[in-house]
């Protein structure tokens, strides 16, 4: 009886050894962004899909939140490591002293844009004065403001009307001519062209290089999350790269990960040709930081009210993570992601 | 005598039951040529998809979620146990604050005036707060759920307390009847049917703040869920998420009833009658 | 007993003696509250100082009095979902208790729509009600319904049978004793139920704000949230309790004097304005 209680207890305190030994501690990065699992940000199924983030020791703690949260709150409290900011939502946390870095840029070309019917009477910016125009949320003002304001016109010419998320609040609006055209981004016409409703963009050029989704972090803990973080983006990137090179094999991870976006087939299908593109970065590096484009967007955010100062981009912008982040094998992942298509 | 009572008893039993049968084939009935209508307005083109979706398509949504993706059984679960894990924790606490407040009038006095802000506030309102200051995850989570379901037990226990028969507590306290007694045999038996119907408004208060949290936070539960399909401009299986929610809630409700009439019964007509013949029966059977 | 009326500055001191532990409390939760901001006792960004909140309501009210608009809008949204919503409500109701299958087929759809989550419904009340205050005032009757119809239901079927028995042996028709047993009693239940429509009602409104409007103080606090101007939305936030209260003093106010005579001392007073009267008719 005394033999058989030892073992017992000592089968126990093995076991409960055991987790700590065979898995070295998993790090968890807490990203805090508006969606779930979704092919809006491919990288992320594609780098849990090839086991990238796990290679790097790295588990990922999605944390999908509407936008009435203040997401900085969540880096400075440390419940997130990265929130997914827009530039004006930065500029703005930092007016408001928020001590953050960003530190990679997710997509490159900014998603929003003006949306009129594809045939319809509305063929360019200045068909819309005099006329009410919809915005997916009251932020999407300062974007038609500032795509009017290079047209040449004013958003006194337009009435703005805010529509909300709600997809056929917003196809309804467009498709009956309750509104001239919608304000709002790639995500939110996707389903409408796919159910459909043909839609044609009427954005200002120059409005369409503003990133867009960076993630930011608490600028203390740069140092601190260095492996963790240059991991993280490593494999976030090695998933980029799979989508510039070998989008069908993302398709079908996508399909895998998340059936709810693919049940019904148009609107899957539409929604990944329109965010591909988006999430592949233009510049050299992936996820560079594009000084530039950040201080030539602030005056129009600031005349247009979205943000109360300038920021010099160079208190900010820290490119420290990048160069680890493109560290890899490029061929490597192209085979790997060849292979997981063909066993799939 | 005693034989015939019984026979006489299984009569009206049957009867009874067979009335019920035709009222719920009755109100099935409705339901099918409702949904045949909708099934026809929607194939000639009357009903737009986007905002009803056709019937057919429900249906095939429904497998869809429940059976061939099955992704539903995870968010299911995670939006059940938050409903009620909230809802009782809101309950004892409306519960709990709504006697003590309407026995003791110095608490009331102090927690009055910000017991009346809380509730002039609209919760939802409260929620991004709560959940930036709480933390991501299932206690910020809980925290808005009950929130949102404390008040109509508070409230209704509270009236419930506070209206006590002015009559009927005259003559308890011309018999000398203690405190303890006048709690358990006036205020209490005079306080649960306002109380029962604050707890039915908790439950469906707490499966919409149970929703509102799932639209912020939107880890998993069925309202994350139907945030994606309408996304997506999916309606039909945002539909069929939506009637499942109904047909849970519908459950739920039609299970509280039950327990109301058992434990209020006396509030209800014929319920004396039914209780007393029910304890005659027990008692004569030796 | 006589009916001397209190001097004015008695009436102030005894006003301002009840107040007064209450002002002392929320001083000391004030001045708590901003010493902590102040010496980073709370560093978070979404905790600003009370200092802060004051000069944005400051702001808001006086200085640019930007919220009128958004208040008012707001506020009306709340009062005519809940007027609709009531009307609705009690009317069917009352149909319910008089003819038992009418309640029998009622229930279950009002149970539907109530349990049917109202954030989903939203898309099609806004298809139906259009983009302005019509959805709003829609989802807020839809939401206020349930409870008003709970209550009031809960509170016309509760028979004490004793006094019901009295009444029928009396010979009294149905709708006497609709009127004058049933309706009276149930009085204290129905108020119990508007009072949550009312606050219900307001939360409709302010969901149905956020999900999809222009105007209202529901945007108005979700705008400054997202500009990161928490002062501002909190700010905002009060001024949603203030229409809150307001719409609760003002369902109190009526509470209180068509449910009197729950009140003993209201009771009492009626009796002593009866006895006057009667002593004037007397004088005659």
């Amino acid at each position: 009886m005394k033999m058989f209680k030892v073992t017992m207890l000592s089968t126990a305190v093995a076991l409960a050894a055991l987790p700590s030994v065979s898995f070295a501690q998993d790090t968890v990065i807490s990203v805090i962004k508006p969606t779930p699992r979704s092919a809006v940000f491919f990288p992320l199924v594609v780098g849990e899909a090839l086991g990238y983030f796990e290679d790097e020791g790295i588990t990922v703690n999605l944390l999908p939140s509407d936008t009435s949260i203040p997401y900085v709150a969540f880096i400075q409290n440390g419940q997130a490591d990265l929130a997914m900011l827009d530039p004006n939502e930065t500029i703005n946390a930092i007016n408001a002293g928020a001590n953050i870095n960003t530190v990679y840029e997710v997509m490159q070309n900014a998603p929003e844009g003006i949306a009129v019917l594809a045939g319809g009477e509305y063929t360019s910016m200045d068909d819309l004065v005099g006329t009410t125009v919809g915005l997916v949320s009251d932020r999407d003002r300062a974007f038609l403001q500032a795509a009017l304001d290079i047209a040449g016109h004013s958003i006194d010419d337009v009435q703005t009307v805010v529509l909300g998320e709600s997809g056929p609040t917003l196809a309804a609006a467009i498709r009956d001519g309750n509104v001239s055209a919608i304000s709002g981004s790639v995500f939110d016409w996707a389903a409408l062209v796919a159910n459909g409703i043909e839609i044609d963009t009427v954005t200002p050029e120059e409005l369409l290089a503003s990133p867009a989704n960076t993630l930011a972090m608490n600028a203390d803990m740069i140092e601190e999350k260095r492996e963790a973080m240059e991991g993280f983006f490593r494999a976030w990137s090695k998933g980029m790269h799979v989508g510039a090179t070998n989008p069908d094999a993302v398709e079908a991870m996508l399909r895998a990960a998340v059936p709810e976006e693919w049940e019904v087939e148009a609107a899957g299908v539409g929604l990944f040709q329109g965010v591909l593109p988006m999430n592949i970065s233009t510049t050299e590096r992936m996820g560079d930081l594009q000084a530039d484009v950040w201080t030539s967007v602030q005056p129009r955010m600031l005349s247009s009210g979205a943000i109360k100062n300038v920021v010099d981009v160079s208190t900010f912008l820290n490119d420290t993570y990048i160069d680890a982040a493109n560290d890899f094998d490029k061929a490597q992942v192209e085979a790997a992601a060849a292979d997981w298509l063909e066993a799939n | 005598m005693a034989v015939q009572d019984a026979t006489s008893e299984a009569l009206v039993d049957t009867l009874e039951r067979s009335l019920r049968n035709r009222r719920i084939a009755k109100h099935v009935g409705i339901f099918l040529t409702l949904t045949l209508l909708w099934e026809l307005g929607s194939r000639m083109g009357w009903l737009d998809p986007l905002f009803y979706p056709r019937p057919s398509n429900i249906i095939r949504s429904f497998w869809l979620i429940y059976f061939q993706n099955a992704n539903v059984w995870f968010h299911l679960y995670s939006t059940i146990s938050l409903v009620i894990l909230g809802w009782v924790l809101g309950s004892m606490l409306g519960i709990g604050l709504g006697a003590l407040v309407g026995f003791n009038t110095v608490i009331r006095r102090f927690l009055k005036p910000y017991v009346i802000v809380l509730e002039a506030t609209p919760r939802i309102a409260v929620a991004p707060l709560l959940i930036a200051a709480l933390g991501f995850g299932v206690n910020s989570k809980l925290a808005i759920i009950m929130l949102v379901c404390f008040f109509a037990p508070f409230i209704n226990t509270l009236s419930g307390v506070i209206n006590v028969n002015e009559e009927r507590l005259e003559l308890f306290r011309s018999m000398r009847a203690s405190k303890t007694q006048i709690l358990r045999k006036l205020v209490l038996p005079d306080a649960i049917p306002v109380i029962m119907a604050g707890e039915r408004l908790a439950l469906t208060a707490a499966l919409s703040g149970a929703l509102v949290a799932e639209f912020i936070q939107r880890d998993k539960g069925i309202g994350s869920l139907i945030l994606v399909y309408t996304r997506n401009l999916n309606m039909a299986s945002a539909f069929a998420c939506i009637f499942t929610l109904t047909i849970i809630g519908f459950l739920i409700f039609k299970g509280m009833e039950k327990l109301d009439h058992y434990i209020a019964y006396w509030k209800y007509e014929g319920g004396r009658e039914r209780m007393s013949a029910k304890r005659k029966r027990t008692m004569v059977e030796p | 007993m006589s009916d001397q009326p209190i001097p004015l500055s008695g009436r102030i001191l005894d006003i301002g003696v009840r107040f007064l532990p209450h002002l002392v409390l929320f001083a000391v939760i004030i001045g708590a509250w901003e010493i902590s901001v102040a010496t980073g006792l709370i560093t978070s960004i979404i905790i600003p100082r009370p200092s802060a909140i004051w000069s944005a309501i400051v702001e808001l009210y006086i200085t640019e009095g930007t919220i009128y608009r958004h208040f008012f809008i707001t506020l009306t949204e709340a009062v005519v979902g809940f007027a609709i919503g009531a009307g609705v409500a009690v009317s069917l109701a009352i149909a319910s208790s008089l003819w038992d299958p009418f309640r029998r087929y009622v229930t279950p759809y009002a149970v539907v729509l109530n349990v049917t989550p109202g954030i989903a419904l939203t898309p099609v009340i806004i298809a139906w009600f259009g983009y302005g205050m019509g959805s709003k005032i829609a989802l807020a009757a839809i939401i206020s319904f349930f409870p008003i119809f709970v209550n009031t239901l809960t509170g016309l079927v509760q028979v004490d049978e004793d006094r019901e028995e009295l009444f029928n042996s009396l010979g009294a028709s149905n709708v006497q004793v609709f009127r004058k047993l049933r309706a009276p009693a149930a009085l204290p239940l129905m108020f119990a139920g508007f009072k949550i429509g009312l606050t219900t009602a307001l939360i409709g409104a302010v969901v149905a704000e956020f999900a999809q409007a222009t105007d209202g103080v529901g945007v108005l606090m979700s705008r400054f949230s997202f500009q990161l101007n928490m002062a501002a939305s909190l700010a905002t936030l009060l001024s949603m309790t203030v229409i809150g209260l307001i719409l609760f003093y003002s369902m109190e106010f009526l509470d209180d004097r068509i449910v009197f005579w729950r009140r003993e001392s209201r009771r009492a007073a009626a009796s002593r304005a009866r006895a006057r009267t009667w002593a004037a008719q007397a004088k005659k």
